[in-house]
């Protein structure tokens, strides 16, 4: 009781201290900070400038203030030589725990005025997108639950060093770290959790999942520390070892900080929300597997069951597979890191199986023995929490499962056949995908899903597909039928944006882009059965383009983006890009297997994007944003040392020397091969040529054993030697 | 004097403070090196004394804290109450101040050569190569006019008050933050990143504009003057 007494004096003592109501103010005005100086969530929405960036600002700014509050106040009585008389009221170390916990209210009133005061500036410049659930979830993770941390890690060092100079040096490096070193590391940034962007018309539950465990993890993890340093705190004349075993003489206090600081360890290393895929991009085994000798695929089905309210999948999948070999072989499947494989039955029988520990690109391998029978039905059961690339760890969010939002992509959706060719008939699949009614499902392939059933608030959705993997997404979407270069388009677009959609009129941008293309290369001709789906998806950070689908990043449909005059190429004209792709860049455009050759989708993808642009805006706008920006770049890429003197490169960790190579690639095919297609368009007589050009080599007749447009197949169209696009 | 010095420095570098600074320097350098340096900055090498100077301007804050926290073992309260004392004893109290001054100058100048010496080992293990002499002039023209000058102001502002010292600490972050003028373009690292763009050359050779240098004098000058005399009362 006398404890709570103390707390409560404490708390009021704290309200009318100066520093303290200085530090509150400060916090409620640090958002401003994320508006204008410390804007670490790179995407262009809405929700991700007008509220994460405040809100990780806010925390960043307030946990820094807070802890040096902590240290301010923790030192005061040694400050003001009162030290002996507390000593003498209360013990040492119930005034340390009194004086850090009642921090905490303090912590929570900044918290609380900070989200009163910033809700209506959210709501005005979010606009209609404005979302209250996203707004109080952003703020209490992004910017409260830095708080208690700060506090927690500067007590912390006070209690261990006793000194506030040194503490204070101390928690600076601690927050220093987390600002600067540990910034793209999700697990370590205590202080500024890694997020790049917050959807504005759907949901964000994956990312606040992944911000919500790492706090949890560094407070269960910065509580163990400050135990084991309350433990330490000095009593009775003693130093630091002494005082430690003073109060290890209450074996739950020894006991408590052990716990905690396993837990934090244990939550550390086995966190769920992200895989251990093997850094290296080069790495490719289960690509590389050899096909199983007389086994082949006839057809596969999966019953997928998201569930929405925790973000989980389950499912089963069935393989009909042809055994004519006469002897047990194994299946291997690519299956997403985050599930379990709960059973494994071929024709009925359980069926041995394994999953490696090896994961790259997001896929652990499944292994399960195909008996020796004729005919086998392998039927997988699977589960569980889909984890993401731990290449993308700063990038987090894009496997959202919420109500208003699933993305399941390949292995995510069901394993991935690996190591076993298709009969006559390719893949053939069946997927039933089973969601909440409102929900809209749309296949990333040319087929349309069909509602089968109704009940209880779930439908089933049954779509087919060809392939081994195969991409779903799902979510409250509004469909918009538009007819362009004689096909027909279905425009999916979050019903949240259809009022900003309607008054920038994308719909007729989407039209031009389509028109264009087909005019000048001919009709989308291969496997869109003469339609074509453009999907918005959640922020995304990009695009891509499959058979009769194309992906458009919602951040390039933002009211800032679709309104705004004069923001030059990027990242409003990514949908003329991501268009485009469906011209140049499906499967059997480019061959894939060397991501880093300079002729790829990308080269012509973006010289087409430039003359739609140069025909919208004209040549002026154009040169400025298309052709200036690309010379730059090569510029650049070729007086980089690492290009001038490559043999540095070879002597780089493999890790710095892929990095490089990814960053110089990316100029070569999205910068330097626009500018060749540009002068070869010169050499061959202008525009008009070349346009005849790509026309013949976009209809040509591809040769079956390779059939990929290589740059010899362009440079013999436009009557070239490759010297001759030597940029000097 | 010299056992005073020889006094003041084990102060200042025999005590886990130092060696705690000595680690944060260290660890903050590697993930330059590891992280921008190694990219080269301005299409020169990594090993350039372009870059070399790159990376020691972003050193300039953690080097400048550095600083200022060996002042606080002189402008600290409790050292406030010893000079009393020291005031009494038979040496002018200039050259007390200037001797601790120079036992500061030691330790920071210290701490400078670990950053040095971290960036000479990454270039050996990384690039087979290490050029000492072409680094020594980036060196001396980015660290010791932000070390003197640390040294300078901070005594300047712990004569006046000790909690001004901790402030000022924050100054070179400020400086990285702010746009300043090309002649202060050490300070933010500007220099560093667009002066090899200017000379059209890939490797160009260093070069330190007059009125970089200009700037930079007047700061080792300055630091220096600071440092020497005694300011409010005695």
């Amino acid at each position: 009781m006398k404890a709570v007494k103390y707390f409560s004096y404490e708390v009021k003592r704290l309200m009318r201290e100066r520093p303290a109501l200085l530090v509150i103010i400060l916090s409620v005005l640090s958002p401003l900070a994320g508006l204008t100086l410390y804007r670490p969530a790179s995407a262009g929405t809405m929700m991700s400038v007008y509220l994460a960036n405040p809100a990780l600002a806010g925390g960043a700014v307030s946990g820094i203030l807070f802890g040096a509050l902590t240290l301010y106040e923790l030192d005061r009585t040694k400050r003001k030589r009162m030290e002996a008389l507390t000593d003498a009221a209360c013990p040492p170390t119930d005034t340390a725990l009194i004086r850090t916990a009642a921090l905490l209210p303090i912590a929570a009133a900044a918290l609380m005025l900070t989200m009163l005061v910033w809700l209506p500036v959210s709501f005005f410049k979010i606009g209609s997108v404005m979302d209250l659930t996203n707004y109080c979830l952003a703020y209490l993770l992004f910017m409260g639950l830095a708080l208690p941390s700060a506090i927690l890690a500067a007590s912390a060092a006070y209690q261990f060093t006793r000194r506030a100079d040194l503490s204070f040096v101390l928690f600076a490096a601690f927050a220093g770290s987390s600002l600067t070193v540990w910034a793209d590391d999700w697990q370590l940034c205590w202080l500024n959790p890694c997020v790049w962007a917050l959807s504005d018309d759907f949901s964000n539950f994956r990312i606040f999942r992944s911000v919500a465990y790492m706090r949890l993890t560094w407070l269960t993890g910065l509580a163990g520390i400050w135990t084991l340093s309350w433990i330490c705190v000095r009593r009775r004349g003693k130093g630091i070892i002494g005082s430690a075993l003073y109060s290890c003489r209450r074996l739950y206090r020894p006991a408590a900080a052990l716990l905690l600081l396993v837990c934090y360890g244990i939550g550390y290393a086995a966190q769920p929300i992200v895989d251990h895929s093997d850094p290296d991009p080069e790495v490719m085994t289960f690509a590389e597997l050899p096909y199983l000798d007389g086994i082949v695929c006839s057809g596969r089905t999966a019953q997928v069951c998201p569930d929405t309210s925790d973000g989980t999948v389950d499912g089963k999948a069935v393989y009909m597979f042809s055994n004519s070999s006469g002897r047990e072989q194994t299946a291997a499947f690519g299956i997403n890191p985050g599930y379990t494989v709960y059973s494994a039955k071929a024709n009925g029988e359980d069926a041995a199986f394994s999953v490696g520990g090896h994961q790259e690109f997001n896929e652990a391998m499944l292994e399960v023995a195909v008996p020796a029978e004729g005919d086998v039905e392998l039927v997988v059961e699977y589960g569980g929490f889909p984890q993401e690339s731990s290449g993308f760890s700063t990038h987090q969010g894009y496997t959202e499962i919420s109500e208003k939002y699933i993305c399941l992509q390949n292995a995510a959706l069901a394993p991935r056949l690996l190591n076993v060719l298709p009969d006559e008939g390719g893949y053939p699949a069946e997927i039933e995908i089973t969601l909440p009614e409102h929900m809209t499902v749309i296949p990333f392939c040319a087929s349309e899903a069909e509602r089968i059933s109704a009940n209880d608030g779930m439908a089933v959705w049954r779509y087919e597909d060809s392939g081994t993997g195969g991409i779903l997404y799902a979510g409250d979407y509004i469909c918009q039928n538009i007819e362009a270069g004689g096909i027909d388009i279905q425009f999916y677009y979050g019903r949240k944006h259809r009022e900003v959609m309607e008054t920038a009129g994308a719909s007729e941008a989407v039209k031009t882009v389509v028109d264009y293309c087909t005019e000048h290369y001919g009709p989308l001709s291969f496997g869109s059965g003469g339609s074509l789906k453009l999907i918005q998806s959640r922020v995304y950070g990009g695009g891509y383009a499959g058979g009769g689908a194309s992906l458009l990043d919602e951040e390039d449909f933002t009211s800032d983006n679709l309104n705004g005059s004069g923001k030059g190429a990027a990242p409003g004209e990514v949908m003329i890009h991501e268009l485009v792709h469906q011209w140049w860049g499906l499967a059997n455009m480019f061959d894939p297997s060397d991501s880093t050759d300079p002729w790829s989708a990308e080269g012509l993808t973006v010289y087409t994007a430039y003359r739609i642009v140069k025909e919208l805006y004209g040549a002026d706008y154009a040169e400025k944003y298309y052709t200036e920006q690309w010379r730059k770049e090569t510029d650049d890429y070729y007086l980089n040392f690492y290009v001038r003197e490559p043999e540095y490169l070879d002597r780089l960790p493999e890790d710095k020397r892929a990095e490089i190579t990814g960053a110089l690639s990316h100029v070569r095919q999205y910068c330097e091969m626009p500018l060749k297609i540009l002068k070869a368009e010169k050499l061959v007589g202008g525009e008009e040529a070349m346009d005849g050009i790509l026309s013949e080599l976009f209809s040509r007749e591809p040769d079956p054993a390779y059939p990929y447009l290589t740059y010899q197949n362009f440079l013999d169209a436009c009557g070239l030697k490759e010297e001759d696009l030597e940029l000097g | 004097m010299g056992k005073i010095f020889i006094y003041e420095c084990k102060r200042l570098l025999c005590n886990k403070f130092f060696f705690g600074i000595l680690l944060i320097l260290l660890f903050y350098g590697r993930q330059v090196l590891n992280d921008i340096t190694i990219m080269g900055v301005s299409h020169t090498a990594p090993f350039s004394a372009w870059s070399f100077g790159d990376y020691l301007s972003r050193m300039i804050p953690v080097l400048w804290i550095a600083t200022l926290l060996f002042l606080t073992f002189f402008t600290s309260p409790a050292a406030r109450r010893v000079s009393v004392l020291t005031d009494a004893a038979p040496m002018p109290p200039r050259r007390y101040e200037a001797v601790r001054c120079c036992a500061a100058l030691a330790a920071s100048v210290l701490t400078a050569l670990v950053c040095i010496a971290e960036a000479a080992v990454f270039y050996g293990v990384y690039f087979g190569r290490c050029d000492i002499g072409s680094l020594t002039a980036p060196a001396l023209v980015t660290a010791l006019p932000a070390i003197m000058f640390a040294l300078g102001s901070g005594r300047f502002l712990g004569q006046i008050n000790e909690r001004l010292v901790y402030i000022w600490m924050a100054a070179p972050l400020a400086a990285a933050a702010l746009p300043l003028p090309g002649a202060m373009g050490i300070w933010n690292g500007s220099f560093f990143t667009e002066y090899p763009l200017l000379t059209g050359s890939t490797e160009p050779a260093f070069a330190v504009p007059a009125e970089i240098a200009a700037v930079q004098c007047a700061f080792l000058v300055c630091g220096a003057v600071m440092s020497v005399c005694r300011f409010g009362k005695k």
